[in-house]
């Protein structure tokens, strides 16, 4: 211990930052809870500090401890840093600070906030484990804990009925991946990236990516997600930006050598799919909160797809820009929720973060709107926003594919999708900020609401990511990232952003509400589809397994006691009846031939006088005849 | 420092000779002395762990004294040993049975039905079981096993719920089903082998250690691995071995003779549910490790694909079972045959990693199962009403108690971080690495368990979602004010579950310490005897 390294140390600080402030959290009593909201944001500013002066100080680092060994084989316990993680652990403190902070003001009356930030810690603390973690075995540790304070958190408010299965959801969802993805670890680990069985190598990694699938909300285990919403929008803010749905794509940045060339097929026919199913999902929901998660789900998609693709680098360009803006239309949105929730309870008003009850906020709301405005231009590509560029790196990538028919088909749909993207951003805009006023009594929200998502906002522009406004160069990508974009990339993605927008503008501009297809708002059926058949399944598959024990092999333990103790009363019965039967005849003969000789002498002397002569006269009769 | 294990034994055993003198009503001395048994025991469990070297993978702290010895004529002489010794596996046990022993005794506080007789009967046990982890001699080891029977027949017939009496006679007559089998193998045993030391009468011994070495069957018995007798169409060590496995696969239990544990647990007292889940069905596992394994390798071996689909059919058709469980006993009890499942999984693949994992599920799922039943015990005691749906919104009424509820379930379905996570994790390594190392078992199996993994989340999270969250009500006319948080002495006793728990699963070295050199032997000498069973 004694010759860290002044940059070891720090890691080793960045890295349990946020679990200190959950232990904190959790010791502090419930009477004194707004203590931890003070605690808790301060412990998670440190964090941030420290994570910016290791990033712009340190060099690449690899520290490994023993954790434990089995029979031969070593686990380790090590961390690593290097360009990528560096990057990561930048964006996830950043992005959770912020969310804490917000958190103070969005959460201030609740009455677990102890609980609350504790939660939020751990799950900050799990995110960063994932991202430093160097052995996928621990990688996994800190994935399965992630999974956990993600239950808990989307279950925060656990008395509503919606919350808690929506927690549960949440979690059996990642525990199916899960599950998968352990075995997947351990396939690798037995077959190593060049050993000659490239049949385990592939259901290895595939299996790795079933929990990638689960955790990033992939096809087909995405349907989590929008009922995650469930959680506090804090939360919600977190968990799409720079946590948890992110670690799947970072995990298949890491494993990225693993990889082959079918498992790679398989990733970007995944990741395209989520990502128009997403965008084509989002277009349809009226639920505020909805919309967004169907976003991520479609942003997502787009980063699976770009490591499907090959292109790992833009994948994580991709993933940094989406942090931020996402971070920020998710506070922007809480915003609403928070400013609108008293209001509309009293009014009787379903709910608040339906689009249909919404309107005409960009006046009450001006701090609110213009963060939204920022990062939703950014979620949707336009140029000069971050989101823009991240997005040419991952069509450049596309564009530059080998194979002609799968270049054109890769960038075809990413166009489709970010067409998509312009049209339902826009619908959520115009219908939540611009139209009617239907509310008359709302403030802005407090300051430390605002900050963070005014942060958001300022970390959507294009300077966090390029010197140039629409061409990836400079500092931060080429440093961090091997990402590029091409000319040819950049035009087709504007030409497609302009082409969106005025379509938006002429559809959505005139129509006094939103309207939805009831089919793609309800994901095609296919959630409750999985509940009418998967669903069912087990839970026949359960009763059927309780009959089994009650029924067959109870039943059969009883008929096997009845017939014993069936076969005890007959050999009872035969015991009484037969055995001793025969004991008793023999017995009775031999008293009756006893009473009958006896009978001889009674005693009485006419009885001896007659068979004293019955005897004569029977002896008489054996001699004369 | 000698005889430590002989006084690990015998000190509840004097303890329970003492109580027959202390009057029936001083409860309160009864309640202490069972804390001073287990405080000796603690004891002599650390000064074990001075004089033990965790680095051996051999037996250690041996005790050896004649029993007897009878003289037989022709036939040659019966020799019978008080043979103890640890080795990593006995220590890992002794070292549990310790500790719950310890918990189970704080738990038992609360007994108030002949508290003499309860308590006697508990130490009998408690002193039977630790016996049974450290017998190297077939015939004291079945001493012990069949001295663990009795006391817990009584425990559960007299001191338990309403269907007390079938749940006794079921858990009697279904474990003595097991000890027939067990004896029948005994006998064929002590008729094959003879002690190597034998000159030109042979001396019949019921070693174990004497029984593992091939090279100590005598020619032409029934169970010579050279030439062994054929019975049906399978030689008799075939034979042999399967009756091993079913006697112990009862006391696992394994499905499908797993029937009488749900019953069995539903029925028994708290502490006495945590002492059978905890202990007494590490017993069977046990024993496949030292008798059926080692004394018949080469059996061990061809029948490893029906032990890994015995495991896998554990693991899932009790979590099913535990699914459809409306008594939080019986999720309970079903969950344990599910966790049991792996150990057999683990010994299947024969491997070291399986091996450890197998161990180490037994220690972790002692400690967790322990925590299981006691949360359970903690609602029965206040409400005497297990039955899951009559319960909503519980964690808003106790808070406490939710947490304990919540690390229980969460280690009990796998989360790193507690135990359970580290034995799953070297099971299904152990079972995946077989498909390639020595080809025992298919990788399929490691699948099929993996989905066990998915049902013990689904069967936790929804119990959890019926019975803590949503608004609090209660139903079947439970009266609200009974549902009190946590008191002191359930505070203490689950905390410190906890605790240990999350100790071995952050720090699992300090268990592996003593168990990995274990593995690492237990899997040589099996393939060392297994080539020489096969090219003699």
């Amino acid at each position: 211990m004694a010759n860290l390294s002044t940059s070891e140390i720090l890691l080793g600080l960045v890295l349990t930052l946020p679990l200190i402030s959950a232990i904190v959290s959790f010791l502090i009593p419930a009477r004194y809870g707004w203590v931890s909201s003070l605690t808790a944001p301060v412990l998670l500013l440190v964090c941030t500090i420290l994570s910016f002066i290791l990033f712009f100080t340190s060099e690449a680092l690899h520290v490994t401890a023993s954790w434990f060994s089995i029979g031969t084989t070593e686990i380790n316990f090590s961390l690593l840093l290097d360009a990528a993680s560096r990057l990561m652990i930048l964006v996830v403190s950043t992005v959770s600070f912020l969310v804490h902070l917000y958190s103070t003001g969005y959460m201030g009356y609740d009455t677990k906030i102890t609980r609350y930030f504790g939660m939020l810690g751990l799950f900050t603390f799990s995110m960063m484990g994932i991202v430093l973690a160097s052995q996928l075995i621990l990688t996994f540790v800190f994935w399965e804990l992630m999974g956990f304070s993600s239950y808990m958190l989307i279950g925060h408010w656990m008395e509503k009925p919606a919350a808690a299965k929506a927690a549960q959801k949440a979690f059996l969802f990642n525990r199916i991946g899960d599950a998968f993805m352990l075995i997947g670890i351990l396939i690798t680990w037995i077959h190593p990236a060049g050993s000659p069985d490239t049949f385990w190598q592939t259901t290895g990694v595939l299996c790795i990516f079933a929990g990638v699938v689960g955790k990033s909300a992939q096809l087909p285990l995405s349907f989590w997600l929008p009922d995650a919403m469930e959680g506090p929008t804090p939360v919600s803010a977190l968990l799409h930006a720079a946590t948890m749905v992110a670690a799947g794509v970072f995990l298949l940045i890491r494993i990225n050598p693993l990889l082959t060339d079918t498992a790679l097929t398989v990733i970007a026919i995944t990741g395209i799919s989520t990502a128009l199913f997403g965008a084509v999902s989002a277009l349809n929901q009226f639920d505020i909160k909805k919309i967004l998660a169907y976003s991520t789900l479609s942003q997502l998609g787009l980063m699976i797809t770009a490591i499907g693709i090959g292109a790992k680098d833009a994948a994580l360009l991709h993933l940094f820009t989406h942090a931020f803006f996402k971070a920020g239309l998710f506070l922007a949105a809480g915003s609403v929720i928070h400013a609108l929730s008293h209001q509309l309870n009293d009014q009787k008003k379903s709910d608040v973060q339906d689009i249909r009850n919404l309107g005409g906020l960009r006046k009450k709301l001006p701090v609110t709107f213009i963060v939204f405005c920022i990062a939703g231009a950014s979620l949707a590509g336009l140029p000069m926003l971050s989101g823009f560029l991240s997005k040419d790196s991952i069509l450049t990538a596309a564009w530059n594919l080998s194979i002609p028919s799968a270049q054109f088909i890769f960038t075809g749909l990413i166009l489709i999708v970010s067409f998509v993207t312009v049209l339902y951003t826009f619908r959520l805009i115009r219908f939540v900020f611009f139209g009617n006023e239907s509310q008359t009594t709302v403030h802005e929200s407090p300051w430390v609401m605002r900050i963070p998502m005014i942060v958001c906002a300022v970390a959507s522009g294009w300077f966090i990511v390029s010197v140039n406004p629409i061409h990836v160069s400079g500092w931060f990508a080429n440093s961090f990232t091997g990402a590029e974009t091409s000319l040819i990339a950049s035009g087709l993605s504007a030409v497609t952003v302009l082409v969106a927008f005025i379509a938006g503008v002429l559809f959505y501009w005139r129509q006094p509400s939103p309207q939805s297809n009831s089919i793609l708002q309800n994901s095609f059926g296919i959630d409750s589809f999985y509940q009418r058949t998967i669903g069912l399944a087990i839970v026949r598959l359960a009763s059927a397994a309780e009959a089994t024990d009650k029924r067959v092999l109870d039943g059969f333990l009883h008929f096997i006691a009845y017939t014993q103790v069936s076969v005890a009363h007959g050999i009872a019965w035969f015991d009484r009846y037969i055995v001793d039967g025969i004991v008793d005849t023999g017995a009775r003969l031999v008293k009756s031939a006893g009473s009958l000789t006896r009978s001889f002498q009674g005693g009485r002397i006419q009885l001896y006088i007659f068979w004293a002569v019955a005897g004569l006269i029977i002896f008489l009769f054996f001699v004369l005849i | 420092m000698q005889n430590l294990l002989t006084y690990l034994i015998f000190t509840p055993v004097i303890a329970a000779l003492l109580g027959l003198f202390i009057s029936a009503e001083a409860k309160k001395i009864f309640r202490l002395l069972t804390f001073v048994v287990s405080a000796i025991q603690l004891l002599i469990i650390l000064l074990i762990v001075g004089n033990i070297t965790p680095q051996s993978g051999s037996f250690q702290l041996m005790e050896k004294y004649n029993w007897f010895s009878i003289d037989l004529g022709n036939w040659g002489i019966l020799k019978a040993e008080y043979l103890l010794g640890l080795d990593g596996l006995g220590f890992s046990m002794v070292v549990l049975s310790v500790l719950v022993m310890l918990i189970a005794g704080i738990s038992s506080w609360t007994i108030d039905k002949n508290v003499k007789g309860y308590f006697i009967l508990l130490w009998i046990l408690n002193g039977a079981i630790i016996g049974t982890f450290c017998a190297l001699d077939f015939l004291l080891f079945y001493l012990f096993f069949e001295f663990m029977l009795l006391p817990m027949y009584f425990l559960i017939g007299i001191w338990g719920g309403p269907k007390r009496e079938y749940a006794s006679i079921k858990f009697l007559l279904y474990t003595l089903l097991g000890s027939i089998l067990i004896l029948i193998v005994l006998i064929a045993l002590v008729i094959s082998v003879q002690a190597p030391e034998s000159g030109d009468t042979v001396v019949h011994t019921f070693s174990l250690l004497h029984m593992s070495d091939p090279a100590n069957f005598i020619i032409g018995s029934i169970l010579n691995p050279d030439d062994a007798w054929v019975i049906g169409s399978q030689t008799a060590r075939w034979w042999a071995f399967l009756l091993l496995f079913i006697g112990f696969a009862i006391k696992l239990p394994a499905v499908p003779l797993h029937t009488w544990l749900p019953d069995a647990h539903v029925e028994a007292p708290t502490p006495i549910s945590v002492i059978l889940a905890a202990l007494l069905l590490k017993v069977g596992a046990y024993g496949l490790l030292r008798i059926a394994y080692p004394i018949f390798p080469d059996a061990a071996m061809e029948l490893s694909s029906v032990v890994a689909f015995v495991g896998v059919l554990s693991i899932i058709y009790a979590a099913l079972n535990a699914l459809a469980a409306k008594d939080l006993k019986r999720l309970i009890a079903y969950s344990s045959v599910s966790h049991m499942g792996f150990v057999l999984l683990g010994l299947a693949s024969l491997t070291v990693e399986g091996i450890s994992g197998a161990v180490y599920q037994m220690f972790s799922h002692g400690l967790i199962s322990a925590m299981l039943f006691l949360i359970a015990g903690v609602l029965y005691d206040r409400t005497h009403d297990r039955l899951i749906n009559n319960y909503s919104g519980l964690a808003s009424k106790m808070p406490v108690f939710f947490v304990f509820v919540l690390i229980a379930f969460f280690a009990s379905l796998g989360l790193p971080g507690f135990s359970g996570f580290i034995a799953e994790l070297m099971v299904l390594l152990g079972a995946l690495a077989s498909g390639s190392t020595n080809e025992l078992i298919s990788e399929g199996f490691a699948f099929a368990a993996a989905f066990g993994l998915i049902l013990g989340a689904a069967y936790y999270l929804w119990t959890l979602q019926r019975m803590f969250f949503g608004p609090f009500h209660v139903k079947n006319g439970i009266r609200t004010e009974l549902l009190t948080d946590l008191d002191r002495r359930e505070f203490g006793m689950l905390i410190s579950l906890a605790l240990v728990i999350l100790i071995f699963g952050i720090f699992p070295q300090v268990l592996l310490d003593y168990i990995n050199p274990f593995a690492k032997n237990f899997s040589d000498t099996l393939t060392e005897s297994i080539r020489l069973i096969q090219n003699p």
